[in-house]
């Protein structure tokens, strides 16, 4: 399947833009950890910004990056959202709620839901086109990106795909070690689009062997599903780099070739 | 889009487990929902409770997926063991080979009632949670997925869709634009969602949650009922002895609330022009429509005026939540299923819960079941997040 990339965001502790990832995956210079600033999305009223959890805040922020590289709005974009435990926070404390006096807040409550990013971001930027929210455990940034390129090629059209993980309290830290938030947004288009970044080529092959993580990603960040996502980036930022793999399954890969 | 071929499916909800015993219950208007007698969660309201899932001697995970063991996996090898399934995609898997065989599954709440149940039992002094607990294998969104992806021996594309009660529905595009990009051959979709505290009280949280048995579509009526329900498909490129098609769906977001619909139902009406347009199909080609019919007062004005907008009043309309209940991420499949019975049968159902309907309701609302040519059916899901996806099953003789 081929496909353009006309845009990317990223957010993850030390690359808090495309531009400074774009430095680290090029390997002109080294990964730095710094502390990520708390995402504020402009597109979120304060209300709105205050009622959400800040999964669903990391989610848009990264969009809005991606947004701010491309000609096509979010109107004209279907989505493709995904996340390993996209409400692992608010599951901790409805979890502790129910546990005891079972008086759970409504906010809360639609904020579990797994497509809670989609849906605050759809309303946020009046986006009505098909929205929908994936979990693949630690292979989902592939499946996402899989669900988004199949929709793209079939569908003749745009698709916004983002894939974001943040981090989860004690105890569920202890059964999920999500540490730190990761977030990669991509503007996905049909092949050819006049403003695009690169083309790719998408393929499902079978894995020959555990794929092995980039030298420089951070051990704390190998729960993360996003994070495998930024083998898919180099291949924007390093032009020594022409395909990646990215784990699909026990068995099978997302093969990421260069056009 | 491709026409694709339905060659199995099966349902279970609280209407019966099995689809000549959901079958039996459309017959019969006898709703499966029942006063809530959960002791682990005493709300007074109804549920649509499958009562085998409480005994270990009914459904007994394998050894090797031990680690699986929970209610909504539980649920998930109930669903898969009735009407052949498991052989259906057995022979599917010979003939196309397991890596062209995709498995999609739809849940909202997964296996969460494992962690509701682990968080009860916090060591008092660090806080950890038990340390029998699994969160990979029970609870995360995924864990369905993977269990029914072993239990079936497939090794093609899986993912997991979670998009609240439209979730289930929405597995169906996903597979059609697959098997159309020559991706896979074959693919089994489903949902599955089983009763768990955050549910029952989330929703009570929301002041959507009936005192009484729900009745959608009913002047009367005071919100919803929660069930739990799975139920699978299997789809295939459309082959000539084919009876059961998919042919159309549309997808659709309402931009406007994160649960609450639109009040005109402004993006259900997109998803249901899309779906008929998808199959070349115009309104009157429909000759049952399987409402979303939740029995909150939003979602079924909402829905009425979308219907009413799309349809006019004539099409022959009801909700079977009322013999189920809202089985929220299973609602897609659990509906699907309903859709494809009523075509097999010539039948359309009835609103077994429903006294009087809402005079604002638009729509012709059957209320008795009845015996009738069906060749197309088109089922609503909705979901929190304004996601909508409608489905359009036709039959060919």
């Amino acid at each position: 399947m081929r496909i353009s990339i006309d845009a990317v965001g990223v957010l993850a502790p030390g690359l808090p833009d495309w531009e400074t990832a774009k430095t680290v995956l090029a390997e002109r210079s080294g990964y730095i950890a710094a502390p990520l600033e708390a995402p504020q999305p402009a597109c979120l009223a304060a209300a709105e910004r205050r009622r959400s959890s800040p999964t669903v805040r990391l989610a848009i922020a990264v969009v809005e990056q991606a947004l701010q590289q491309t000609a096509l709005a979010p109107p004209d974009m279907a989505m493709v959202f995904s996340s390993y435990e996209a409400a692992g926070l608010i599951t901790h404390q409805l979890c502790e709620v129910l546990a005891g006096s079972r008086e759970v807040s409504p906010t809360q409550f639609h904020n579990s839901v797994h497509n809670a990013p989609s849906g605050y971001y759809s309303i946020a930027m009046n986006a009505r086109r098909a929205g929908s929210s994936v979990c693949r455990g630690e292979w989902s940034f592939a499946a996402g990106l899989l669900n988004a390129v199949v929709q793209v090629v079939a569908e003749n059209a745009p698709v916004l795909y983002v894939c974001y993980d943040s981090p989860l309290p004690s105890p569920m830290c202890e059964v999920m070690p999500v540490l730190e938030s990761t977030a990669i947004a991509l503007v996905l288009t049909p092949a050819g689009g006049p403003s695009s970044l690169a083309t790719w080529d998408v393929a499902i092959a079978p894995c020959k062997g555990a794929v092995a993580w980039q030298n420089w990603v951070p051990f704390l960040w190998y729960a993360n599903a996003s994070a495998r996502g930024f083998a898919a980036l180099e291949l924007l930022a390093n032009p020594g780099c022409r395909a990646a793999a990215l784990p699909l399954s026990p068995e099978l890969n997302l093969e990421v070739k260069r056009c | 889009m491709s026409t694709l071929a339905i060659s199995a499916y099966t349902a279970s909800s609280a209407a019966g487990v099995g689809k000549a015993a959901v079958a039996r219950a459309l017959h019969e208007g006898r709703s499966g929902l029942t006063p809530n007698d959960l002791d682990w969660a005493p709300l007074p309201c109804w549920i649509g409770h499958i009562r085998s899932l409480n005994g270990d001697q009914e459904v007994e995970i394998p050894q090797s997926l031990r680690e699986f063991d929970c209610r909504n996996n539980r649920l998930a090898l109930l669903a898969l063991e009735q009407d052949g399934f498991v052989t259906a995609v057995g022979r599917a898997r010979e003939r196309f080979g397991s890596a062209r065989v995709g498995v999609f599954i739809g849940t909202s709440t997964s296996g969460i009632l494992s962690t509701e149940i682990a968080y009860q039992h916090r060591d008092a002094q660090s806080g950890r949670l038990p340390t029998d607990y699994r969160y990979e294998t029970t609870h995360n969104l995924d864990a369905t997925t993977e269990f029914v992806r072993k239990v079936l021996g497939l090794t093609g594309p899986a993912m997991t869709i979670s998009t609240a009660c439209s979730s289930s529905a929405k597995v169906f595009c996903l597979a059609e634009r697959f098997i159309r990009l020559g991706l896979i051959d074959a693919a089994v979709v489903g949902g599955v969602d089983s009763l768990c505290h955050t549910t029952l009280y989330g929703f009570n949280s929301l002041q959507l949650v009936s005192p009484d048995v729900c009745r959608p579509f009913d002047i009367a009526r005071r919100g919803l009922s929660i069930g739990e329900a799975a139920g699978f498909a299997l789809l295939e490129k459309s082959s000539s002895s084919a009876s059961l098609q998919l042919q159309g769906y549309g997808e659709t977001s309402d931009a406007h609330h994160m649960s609450t619909p639109h009040p005109e139902g402004e993006g259900a009406q997109r998803a249901m022009l899309d779906a008929l347009d998808r199959a070349g199909l115009t309104p009157k080609d429909i000759d049952y429509l399987n409402l979303h019919g939740t029995a909150t007062l939003a979602n079924d004005r909402a829905e009425g005026r979308a219907v009413h907008a799309v349809f006019g009043g004539t099409v022959a309309c009801s909700s079977t939540k009322g013999f189920t209940g809202h089985t929220l991420g299973a609602a897609g499949i659990t509906e699907a299923a309903i859709a494809l019975l009523c075509m097999e049968h010539d039948f359309i159902p009835g609103c077994p819960t429903i006294q009087n309907v809402d005079p604002e309701t638009h729509c012709n609302i059957v209320l008795k079941g009845r015996s009738e040519q069906v060749g197309r059916v088109m089922s609503n899901s909705f979901g929190f997040g304004g996601s909508n996806c409608a489905l359009l099953f036709g039959k060919v003789a």
